[in-house]
């Protein structure tokens, strides 16, 4: 796929382009080559080991390309460390969510931001600025913990939460990143079906605000309510991409992927 | 005039090669950094002391006793110290900081019960050799033949005996050992009693040249350390090689510096090693773990 | 009444080191024993601009603070690169080799003759001579620190240094600059050693190398791990325990020559069962398991 010159503008479109990465003699990414423009729910599908959560290793910055690149508003990712890419605009939700359990919920909500008071330089010289921005900050992560229903959360250690109330910790602290994009790891993953309702609509409400979001799910319902797209991978290349019917019909893919 | 240097490097480094051979094969299989067996170097040269010169036992006998003691206090400190750590599957910190403890306390024991300046194991003046422009005494060939005898007879255990291929075999893959349970835990105690014997003839060998006092043992560690990262982790005869350079450098520095500086040396290399080539000079490089 | 100041100065110089070390470990989790080192430039630098160019104690202070957290960088590069054992090892190896400089580079420190008059510094014009006097401006300067340590622990700043203690790569998910904040901690952590060494210099107006060995990093280790890390009160408990308990030994009678190995064997028995069966120490925060 040639990427042309104009979508390397800056843009808010994710591209990856031509990106191969292996690990000893193993083929994890195999000439990726895929677009996921703002407000659109990219669902990333397929069988185990197919090199999905690798791909958001890449993107997110934790793993080098052997090759390729990825263009974000106009620049090459692949040079940067993971906090720079992160704080580009691109946030992560983990598999195993990785929410800091021996904090408050608020505290970790916080910690999605940047703050000055961060820098200890900012603390002793800039302590002014350091308080009013702490202030705004904890209305917003306020505003974010109500959003995904723990308002009453507010003061409770990560740990003490259950698993699906960490998930969604972990979802207000990327919205109070205010990523442009977001890598969603298996979000439904662990979370009551009750639950999950109210999950597909915020993820639907984020991409609705300009949003992009990609998401991997083994959960084929999940994929069909909610992705405008799909790229389906298997054993690191892309075989199918279309709109999510398209593609749980194509026949390879009902082969490989779901057995049929 | 170098060739001396060269010389007393060799020996020095035998000792150093005995410590970090020891040392490293409780490292490359439990992965304990064992602190602690500074201790038993001096426990063995002071074990020696006490029935050499106290007990006034043969000389023979002495060794070997001092040699025994230093074996099973190695054990004793497995069975309990690292032991409960790695049945609970902590991290390496707590069986580091546990060995830390015991250092301090054995340390302090040894020095509580025979004071705190250097003993003299032996009288008299030794007998000295000259071979060329190099002048040895009779300790210090004792102490490179030892070393000898002792490396040439754990290189038939590991690379001839069940015992040697289950040691390496723990050192690559613990997992698949340890669905075997129990052995495991013998295994261990074996290991640390072959690491107690080689602290124990080094103690000896070094208390029969210049004497012990109880913090000897830490400054031997430190140089056995070294000696294991130059060599290189993960090898068990790679002590051997980084002890005998370590023991050279050590000696050039006294000769072409001062003596002074040797520790800050062996340490500015020890840093080096561990930020540019940690796999040491015979190690490999692993591969980075992923995410 | 002396001897009671002399007791609660010296809570208030290893409050202060014990507090700059818990930076290290409450946060960083990492197994550090070159915090002597640390300590020991500060009171070398300290006393050396005081001694050899008359300097004011407070500004050879300020002086002593920033190259101390300059040569941390020696060990806090290491330390994004290296785990666990290997970074004890490379701390070491910090250690050993101040210590080695300390000791050998006599031109400059007199090595192991040691610096013996060191002045009291003059706060307003008074010369803190008395025991009475010193020991306020010395729990002025603790209280200092002490509202520091709070203020950076219920930080931002704190607050990344927990999430990165607890999860790195998550941390860094979230846009935080580890390897940056990691050389933060070390320079803060080394900076408020040196106050601890300065203050040391000119309580016992001489300091020579064998006050900066690996035996009182060890010691300084202890007093962290012993008490407890990651929160305040944990390394206070932990300088209590550990100043107080030798004088308790005293009034039990224990001779003074068998004291100091009595001592330590307790606290490396503290060490030993606190790691069996409490792994956070007495009061603190944070556990390394």
């Amino acid at each position: 796929m040639e990427i042309t010159v104009l979508n390397k503008m800056k843009t808010d479109t994710l591209i990856l382009s031509g990106i191969s990465r292996s690990f000893g003699g193993l083929k994890a990414v195999d000439d990726v080559s895929v677009e996921f423009p703002p407000g659109r729910i990219t669902g990333l599908i397929g069988p185990n080991g197919a090199g999905k959560t690798t791909l958001f290793n890449i993107i997110s910055g934790f793993i080098r390309p052997d090759k390729g690149e990825i263009w974000w508003q106009g620049e090459k990712l692949s040079k940067y460390p993971p906090w720079t890419i992160a704080m580009k605009g691109i946030g992560r939700l983990f598999q195993d969510v990785r929410v800091f359990k021996k904090i408050t919920a608020i505290e970790n909500v916080l910690l999605g931001k940047s703050n000055p008071g961060e820098c200890p330089v900012n603390l002793l010289f800039n302590s002014k600025n350091v308080i009013a921005r702490y202030r705004e900050d904890i209305e917003r992560a306020r505003e974010w913990l109500a959003f995904v229903g723990l308002k009453e959360k507010e003061n409770v250690l990560a740990e003490n939460l259950s698993y699906g109330q960490q998930k969604l910790l972990a979802i207000a602290r990327l919205l109070m990143a205010d990523s442009k994009v977001l890598l969603l790891d298996e979000p439904t993953a662990g979370i009551n079906p009750s639950l999950i309702k109210d999950l597909i609509l915020m993820i639907k409400k984020i991409a609705e605000s300009g949003r992009t979001v990609i998401f991997i799910e083994h959960n084929m319902n999940i994929v069909l309510e909610i992705a405008h797209w799909v790229y389906f991978l298997n054993e690191g290349r892309i075989v199918a991409f279309g709109r999510p019917e398209d593609v749980l019909g194509n026949h390879e893919v009902r082969l490989t992927y779901l057995g049929l | 005039m170098i060739l001396q240097f060269l010389a007393n490097g060799l020996i020095a480094g035998a000792i150093f090669s005995l410590m970090g051979l020891g040392i490293g094969l409780v490292y490359n299989t439990t992965k304990v950094l064992h602190i602690a067996y500074a201790s038993i170097f001096v426990s063995g040269a002071y074990a020696l002391y006490f029935f050499l010169k106290v007990l006034h036992f043969s000389l023979f006998f002495s060794i070997v006793l001092a040699i025994l003691i230093a074996m099973i206090l190695n054990i004793l400190i497995e069975v309990f110290v690292y032991k409960p750590c790695y049945l609970r599957k902590t991290s390496s910190a707590i069986p580091l900081i546990s060995s830390i403890g015991t250092y301090v306390v054995l340390t302090n024991l040894i020095a509580l019960i025979f004071g705190n300046e250097t003993k003299i194991v032996t009288s008299g003046i030794e007998k000295s050799f000259q071979f060329g422009s190099v002048i040895l005494t009779r300790i210090q060939i004792i102490q490179f033949a030892a070393f000898l005898l002792l490396f040439t007879l754990y290189l038939i255990l590991l690379k001839r005996t069940k015992f040697g291929k289950l040691i390496r075999a723990f050192a690559n893959n613990p997992e698949l050992l340890s669905m075997c349970g129990v052995e495991v835990l013998n295994l261990r105690i074996l290991i640390f009693g072959l690491s107690g014997i080689f602290a124990g003839v080094a103690s000896c060998l070094v208390a029969l040249d210049i004497g012990i006092d109880p913090y000897a043992g830490m400054s031997i560690l430190l140089v056995a350390l070294v000696s294991l990262i130059v060599g290189g982790v993960g090898i068990f005869e790679s002590a051997v090689f980084g002890g005998f350079l370590i023991g050279i450098i050590q000696n050039l520095v006294v000769w072409k510096i001062s003596a002074r500086w040797q520790d800050c040396i062996t340490f500015l290399i020890l840093i080096l090693f561990l930020l540019l080539r940690p796999q040491g000079i015979l190690g490999i490089k692993k591969r980075m773990e992923e995410l | 009444m002396n001897y009671i100041l002399h007791i609660i100065v010296m809570i208030f110089i290893y409050g202060i080191l014990a507090l700059s070390l818990n930076l290290l470990i409450g946060y960083g989790g990492l197994i550090s024993v070159c915090h002597a080192a640390f300590y020991g430039i500060g009171a070398y630098t300290t006393t050396l601009l005081m001694m050899n160019f008359n300097m004011n104690f407070f500004l050879a202070l300020i002086v002593g603070v920033l190259l101390t957290s300059a040569m941390s960088l020696f060990i806090a590069y290491p330390s994004l690169r290296l785990k666990g054992d290997y970074f004890f090892l490379a701390s070491l190896g910090f250690q050993i080799i101040i210590f080695a400089i300390l000791y050998n580079w006599v031109n400059l420190t007199k090595g192991p003759y040691g610096i013996p008059g060191i002045p009291r510094p003059h706060v307003f014009g008074l010369a803190l001579e008395s025991e009475f006097f010193f020991f306020l401006f010395c729990g002025v300067i603790f209280f200092l620190i002490f509202l520091i340590s709070k203020v950076l622990y219920n930080s931002p700043f704190g607050r990344v240094l927990k999430a990165i203690r607890e999860d790195e790569i998550a941390a860094e998910a979230l846009g935080k600059d580890v390897p940056a904040i990691k050389i933060w901690a070390f320079a803060i952590s080394a900076g408020i050693a040196a106050i601890a060494g300065a203050m040391y210099a000119v309580y016992v107006s001489y300091i020579d190398p064998t006050s900066f060995t690996l035996d009182e990093s060890i010691f300084i280790l202890s007093i962290v791990l012993i008490g407890g890390s990651g929160n305040l009160k944990g390394p206070l408990i932990g300088v209590v325990f550990m100043i107080v308990l030798p004088e308790i030994l005293r009034f039990l009678r224990i001779p003074d020559t068998v004291a100091p190995n009595v001592r330590q064997i307790i606290y490396g028995l503290a060490l030993i069962i606190l790691m069996k069966y409490r792994v956070q120490g007495i009061l603190g925060d944070y556990s390394f398991e």
